[in-house]
């Protein structure tokens, strides 16, 4: 698939499998008029022992995922999945078509029955692979070594409109954000989908994006606990680098510290102590 | 919470005709929270005019076997009214996830609304996809299904349905709340259900699933709920997560208070998370 690339975001530990998004108006995760393309990204993180899934990506790009995870994976690998975001195809759009191709063991998700929320096809019961679901609830300590060489931390997004799990890794440093981060696109569906100043993270742009989409609520909204929230998480973990569930990468400690200032300065300046509250209809272009 | 039981819970007989035409499909799952069990359904509908029959929303994933049950049970009854339409209120799975098997199932359908991302989760059908926004209408015959405003929402891409005919709104995520498995509500509507405290159910499925109603001022949502209920004339409510509506002067009030209790809930919530750091097994 044209667009379609693989970033090894860190050697051997941390890959991410790109595919592309058109910014045509009819994706929900996008101001409507965004325009020119995005990435859809899951990330693969590796060890000898075992290695992880975050987002299994659309339908769409079912075939290209798995030859992309072919490039990255060996099919004997023990696989967990982690759709971050259980109730979205983005996240679980080939969940099934992954488990039924490589080997998946288990699969988290903020629910339970995960496997009840990942079958969006099958005819019969029969062909869904057997695979064990496991709650993500809480901050939660996981290790795909199974040795206490990579420690990944799961928890519940601090941030968040539906169902939503953010993960920190230790080792490469990456916080794993999910929804949130995702403002930066490209004019080529090749990306560049890893930088460092992207040239667009400003006030005005993250506002204007966050309002158009998933977002909307957040304009006189109690928006001082969603600061904290956030705070909390980056002065927790040491972050490197930003791996959003879609749209560009973001490396780089200062480039890191930037998107949380501007997250943080736009939330602040959105707050009912700042903004009156009011009914946001649909469609409201901000 | 953790939710206990996937499996077919409901003892009324469903699907259930509540309003002419107007069919209440599905099932419910249940919720352990704070020891009591509530259930929540992944609602679906049929309206049914004389020339075509709409659904709106798909249910969960899970329960497409019991959806598929019940559109047999209404179409066995409405003989020469086809399937002909899906429409969806928003792009989660549970509302929209069974999609693809519906489309399977029945080759005449066809998908409207606003159609956003089904290009690529369902790329399979997209030429059985059509956009249509709010205003925009479908004729069934005898009635028409409207595009109305989506007041509570979530995904920027959302839309209610209103039914002419009945005066039915369905609100997907509007109107939403638990009930109570131990006082056997499955399948009741909300003015069978008199023990359910509906203030306590509306809060907790907010804090549970409508997190961002937990920070807004919700009175202003409440009262754009009740121009656009007085503008349409509705009389009948079909929600996805709740029990249908069936007197909206009796039991609005309650559901009003609901809405309103829930804000602020979120920051017990993150507490409660941030007390429970676990080791993966």
């Amino acid at each position: 698939m044209s667009g379609a690339t693989i970033t090894e975001v860190v050697k051997d530990k941390v890959y991410c499998l790109h595919n592309p998004l058109l910014l045509d108006g009819r994706l929900s995760a996008y101001p409507k008029r965004a325009r020119g393309w995005s990435s859809s990204n899951c990330y693969i993180l590796k060890e000898p022992e075992g290695a992880y899934m975050l987002d299994t990506g659309y339908s769409a790009h079912q075939k290209s995922i798995i030859a992309q995870l072919d490039q990255v994976l060996d099919r004997r690998t023990p696989l967990t999945l982690f759709p971050l975001r259980i109730t979205e195809y983005m996240s679980v759009g080939n969940a099934l078509a992954i488990s039924c191709a490589f080997n998946v063991r288990e699969c988290y998700a903020t629910t339970i029955d995960a496997l009840l929320w990942l079958d969006l096809e099958s005819a019969s019961p029969r062909e869904v692979p057997d695979v064990a679901s496991k709650v993500l609830r809480g901050e939660l300590m996981l290790d795909p070594s199974g040795c206490g060489r990579r420690c990944i931390v799961a928890f519940n997004a601090p941030i968040r409109l539906l169902n939503t799990a953010w993960m920190y890794d230790e080792v490469s440093k990456v916080l794993f954000s999910s929804d949130m981060f995702t403002h930066v696109c490209s004019d080529k569906a090749e990306g560049p989908w890893i930088g460092g100043d992207d040239g667009v993270t400003s006030n005005a742009f993250v506002r204007a994006f966050l309002l158009n989409t998933g977002f909307w609520w957040l304009e006189g909204a109690r928006c001082d606990p969603l600061r904290k929230n956030l705070r909390q998480v980056f002065e927790t973990y040491d972050i490197e680098m930003i791996c959003p569930g879609y749209g560009a990468i973001l490396k780089g400690r200062e480039v890191v510290k930037k998107q949380f200032d501007v997250l943080d300065a736009v939330l602040s300046d959105l707050d009912r102590s700042k903004v009156h509250g009011r009914y946001i209809p649909p469609d409201l272009v901000r | 919470m953790s939710d206990v039981s996937p499996l077919p819970t409901s003892k009324r007989p469903m699907p259930r005709e509540i309003g002419s035409g107007v069919w209440w499909l599905g099932d419910c799952l249940g919720q352990l929270y704070n020891g009591k069990i509530y259930h929540g359904y992944n609602a679906a509908h049929m309206v049914v005019g004389t020339t075509a029959a709409i659904l709106s929303d798909t249910g969960h994933p899970k329960d497409f076997p019991v959806i598929e049950k019940h559109i047999e049970h209404v179409l066995a009854r409405n003989p020469g009214v086809p399937l002909r339409y899906l429409f969806l209120t928003h792009q989660e799975t549970p509302h929209s996830g069974g999609l693809g098997r519906l489309l399977a199932r029945f080759p005449e359908l066809e998908v409207v609304g606003d159609v956003s991302d089904y290009h690529l989760a369902f790329p399979q059908y997209e030429h059985r996809m059509r956009s249509l926004g709010e205003g925009e209408a479908i004729q069934l015959g005898g009635r028409e299904f409207q595009i109305v405003e989506p007041v509570v929402r979530d995904l920027r891409t959302s839309n209610w349905g209103f039914d002419t005919k009945t005066r039915c709104l369905f609100p997907g995520d509007g109107f939403a709340y638990s009930h109570y498995h131990w006082d056997g509500h499955c399948g009741m509507v909300a003015e069978e259900a008199t023990s359910l405290d509906l203030v306590d159910v509306c809060a907790v499925f907010q804090e549970r699933a409508l997190f961002w109603t937990t920070f807004v001022d919700m009175e202003r949502y409440v009262e754009r709920m009740e121009w656009q209920m007085q503008r349409l004339g509705v009389r009948l409510v079909a929600p996805s997560h709740g029990l249908p509506v069936t007197d909206l002067e009796r039991t609005w009030p309650e559901i009003r208070k609901g809405l309103l209790a829930g804000e602020g809930k979120f920051d017990d919530v993150v507490k409660a998370a941030s007390d429970s750091q676990t080791h993966a097994s």
